[in-house]
């Protein structure tokens, strides 16, 4: 089954690029030091460190200092929304479509006593802006709105939602994980005071990522222990990591204009081919900006936990929704956010390693298993 | 791949599916796994390990990774929830003795398995059933009784729609459910040592005038008080609401009656339970409704077998009449286990020809 399985579900997790790997090994068995160390080995480890620092840093348009390396990008939004509230003790205004790791935190946070917002958003999963600017009123203490939708795609209008935060005087946190190295993601032209990020989204590992914390902007950290990460995230550097980030994001956002452009047309050959054959296909977000990734589609006649075990069966990976939910029967809050309803939901998403072959072979295999599935249910 | 067939295996997390879906493996199926949710797992809290589903599904899981199949999970709640939950309660309310896993069996587990099955591409399911198929090549396949019969669960197969009995597999139906437990030892599987399941899935209590309760309201007619009378309307004493009783029962009527006194009956309508001596129970005949074959269904004069309780002895009796719906049967010796709701499975030598409800 496994050997023969084509992934699209880039989304969930990418693989690692090549180049990442060679630089992780090369870095590992040179033998790091504890970056803490005042000795030698340590000097290495910390240089290390801070090269990816720097390079982090002048991919978004930070300064070094801003960058805090984290072990994802879910404690990246963890930190942004939970240790901003505690830092606060202002309100917490999510949109209605955020990614658990900051539904999470929000949850949390009102669990300790912050007022939360939830934002609506339209039907193609666009923050409704009116609902924002009701919500800025209340003076909260962080803004947390998604770059791209992990499940959609859909683009947020972050730069619009960056301007009225930063008017309003509130720490606007944007969850950049399926962003980053797809779309250009630059925290000046976001103009958020918050950013999150994680590695093995773009051909990084996994276990690695990053959150931009703006100078000036006060969080309470989550991790308390050594000084590590200014004070901010106690716990040995994991410097392997960090540099297979840096080398990541380096290569991704190197090739990103051709090689969004590239994704994006294999994406629409995609939706096309399937729109073709299935008339009643709904597709998520297509009225939006979306990342070029990201394919989310809609049918009914075949219930959802029959069409994830028949595309695996069949060897085609992809997700029904966020990977994290999968399995389980729960429908996508981010669907029932935008008001849109199936019996079933796929989420194909493409990478640096995915080929137009690969696309077609997704379409047809995809084609297939839904009218086997259909005519067997029906 | 390969031209192997493939086999979907219903998975419970208990130790004969586990043995089935190993038993398959090794004789060469490519074999998928499925654990089917059917109630409550929504309305547990995420913590709560008391719903026997959660459990079951981790523990299939295992099993299925051990031996190196995939696996999914079903979610059958709302035909679950329909075919056999508001079955039961329905039931209990008319003054029946409903049996959830017949209803689940037939309406449920088997063809929506079958279903889910040809949706993947399995054109053959698979449980950890006690009762065997013979195929013989041009002909339907029969349901025989498992070759352990303390174990035999064909009792519970009778409704199945007959159309699904070229497409089963019961892997352990010729084993023991001692030789079961080994090859689950010998296997290494984590389920090996497993206790039985309890009666009925979803009533984690035990005791189903919990879950009557809550489905109906604890003032519901069915669960409040009336008269307990004999046959001839002697007024005996009060008893806790009809459903609460079934026939044959001689638990919790209360003492002080100078006698052994059993229910004989349940009159939903007048919110009565009618007691008596043991020999009010006797029946020289039952009448099913409800009916399903599994097999040429049998004639006026034909003489065969019918087991009126899981685990109970076969009876020996004779068709008396056979209309469109109903099929009467008289006993060779009169018989006390005549429960309306309960199933009549009848058996023609080992073959299960299929059964009805008790009327």
């Amino acid at each position: 089954m496994t050997e023969a399985m084509l992934y699209l579900d880039h989304a969930a997790d990418t693989p690692v690029r090549p180049e990442v790997i060679v630089a992780m090994t090369r870095l590992q068995e040179a033998g790091v030091g504890n970056a803490s160390s005042v000795h030698g080995p340590g000097r290495a480890a910390r240089g290390a460190l801070e090269e990816a620092r720097e390079r982090v840093a002048g991919v978004l348009g930070a300064a070094p200092r801003e960058i805090v390396f984290t072990s994802g990008g879910t404690e990246a939004d963890n930190m942004a929304v939970l240790g901003r509230w505690r830092a606060s003790r202002r309100g917490v205004v999510v949109s209605a479509v955020e990614h658990s790791a900051v539904r999470g935190p929000a949850a949390a946070a009102a669990r300790e006593g912050a007022p939360l917002t939830i934002l609506a958003v339209d039907e193609s999963g666009r923050v409704d802006l009116g609902a924002l600017d009701e919500a800025l009123r209340e003076e909260p203490g962080v803004v947390s709105v998604m770059w791209g939708n992990n499940e959609t795609g859909t683009l947020q209008p972050v730069a619009e939602i960056g301007r009225r935060c930063a008017a309003a005087g509130a720490a606007f946190h944007t969850d950049a994980v399926q962003a980053v190295g797809h779309v250009p993601v630059r925290v000046d032209e976001a103009r958020c005071s918050l950013l999150s990020l994680s590695a093995h989204k773009f051909g990084g590992p996994p276990g690695a990522g990053a959150l931009f914390l703006r100078d000036g902007t006060e969080i309470e950290p989550l991790l308390s222990g050594g000084g590590q990460e200014r004070g901010l995230r106690a716990g040995t550097s994991n410097v392997v990591a960090a540099a297979g980030l840096a080398t990541a994001l380096d290569l991704a956002v190197g090739q990103l204009e051709t090689e969004a452009a590239r994704l994006g047309t294999l994406r629409d050959r995609l939706q096309a081919r399937l729109q073709a054959e299935l008339p009643d296909l709904r597709v998520h977000g297509a009225d939006a900006d979306r990342l070029p990734h990201i394919l989310n589609v809609g049918l009914d006649g075949v219930p959802a936990d029959v069409l994830i075990a028949s595309l695996d069966v069949a060897g085609l990976a992809v997700s029904s929704g966020a990977a994290c939910h999968s399995g389980g029967g729960e429908p996508s809050h981010v669907l029932m956010a935008m008001g849109r309803f199936s019996d079933a939901v796929a989420r194909f998403s493409l990478g640096w390693s995915t080929t137009e072959e690969d696309v077609d072979r997704g379409a047809a295999l995809f084609l297939d298993v839904l009218d086997r599935a259909r005519a067997a249910i029906a | 791949m390969s031209g192997r067939e493939t086999v979907l295996v219903a998975m419970s997390g208990g130790v004969d599916s586990s043995v089935a879906a190993a038993l398959l493996v090794e004789k060469g199926y490519r074999v998928i796994g499925a654990t089917m949710k059917t109630f409550c797992y929504s309305e547990t809290p995420a913590n709560g390990r008391t719903c026997c589903g959660l459990d079951g599904i981790m523990d299939a899981r295992r099993v299925a990774d051990h031996l190196g199949i995939a696996h999914y999970v079903f979610d059958m709640e709302e035909s679950f929830g329909r075919a056999v939950m508001d079955d039961f309660v329905a039931e209990y309310v008319a003054g029946r003795t409903p049996n959830p896993c017949v209803r689940c069996n037939s309406n449920t587990k088997i063809p929506d398995l079958l279903r889910r099955g040809r949706a993947l591409g399995a054109d053959r399911i698979a449980t950890g059933h006690y009762a065997r198929i013979r195929q013989v090549t041009g002909e339907t396949a029969v349901l025989l009784r498992g070759v352990d019969d303390r174990k035999d669960q064909s009792y519970f197969l009778w409704g199945v729609p007959p159309e699904v009995l070229d497409h089963l597999v019961f892997p352990v139906g010729d084993l023991t459910k001692d030789e079961v437990r080994d090859r689950a030892r010998a296997l290494g599987l984590s389920t090996a040592e497993k206790p039985e399941s309890q009666e009925i899935c979803f009533v984690p209590t035990d005791d189903y005038t919990d879950f009557l309760s809550t489905r109906l309201g604890a003032d519901h007619p069915a669960l409040s008080p009336g008269r307990m009378v004999t046959a001839e309307g002697e007024h005996v004493g009060e008893h806790g609401g009809y459903a609460r009783y079934t026939v044959g029962q001689r638990k919790g009527l209360g003492g002080g009656f100078g006698r052994r006194l059993y229910v004989l009956g349940v009159r939903p309508d007048r919110n009565e339970v009618v007691v008596g001596d043991p020999a009010g129970l006797a029946r020289g005949e039952v009448t099913l409704g409800d009916l399903n074959w599994l097999a040429p269904s049998p004639a006026p004069g034909e003489r065969l077998h019918v087991r009126l309780r899981h685990r109970a002895a076969l009876v020996p009796a004779e068709v008396v009449e056979r209309g469109g719906s109903e099929l009467r049967l008289r006993f060779d010796s009169p018989q006390t286990a005549v429960t309306p709701g309960q199933s009549g499975a009848i058996y023609r030598g080992e073959a299960l020809v299929g059964g009805g409800r008790i009327r």
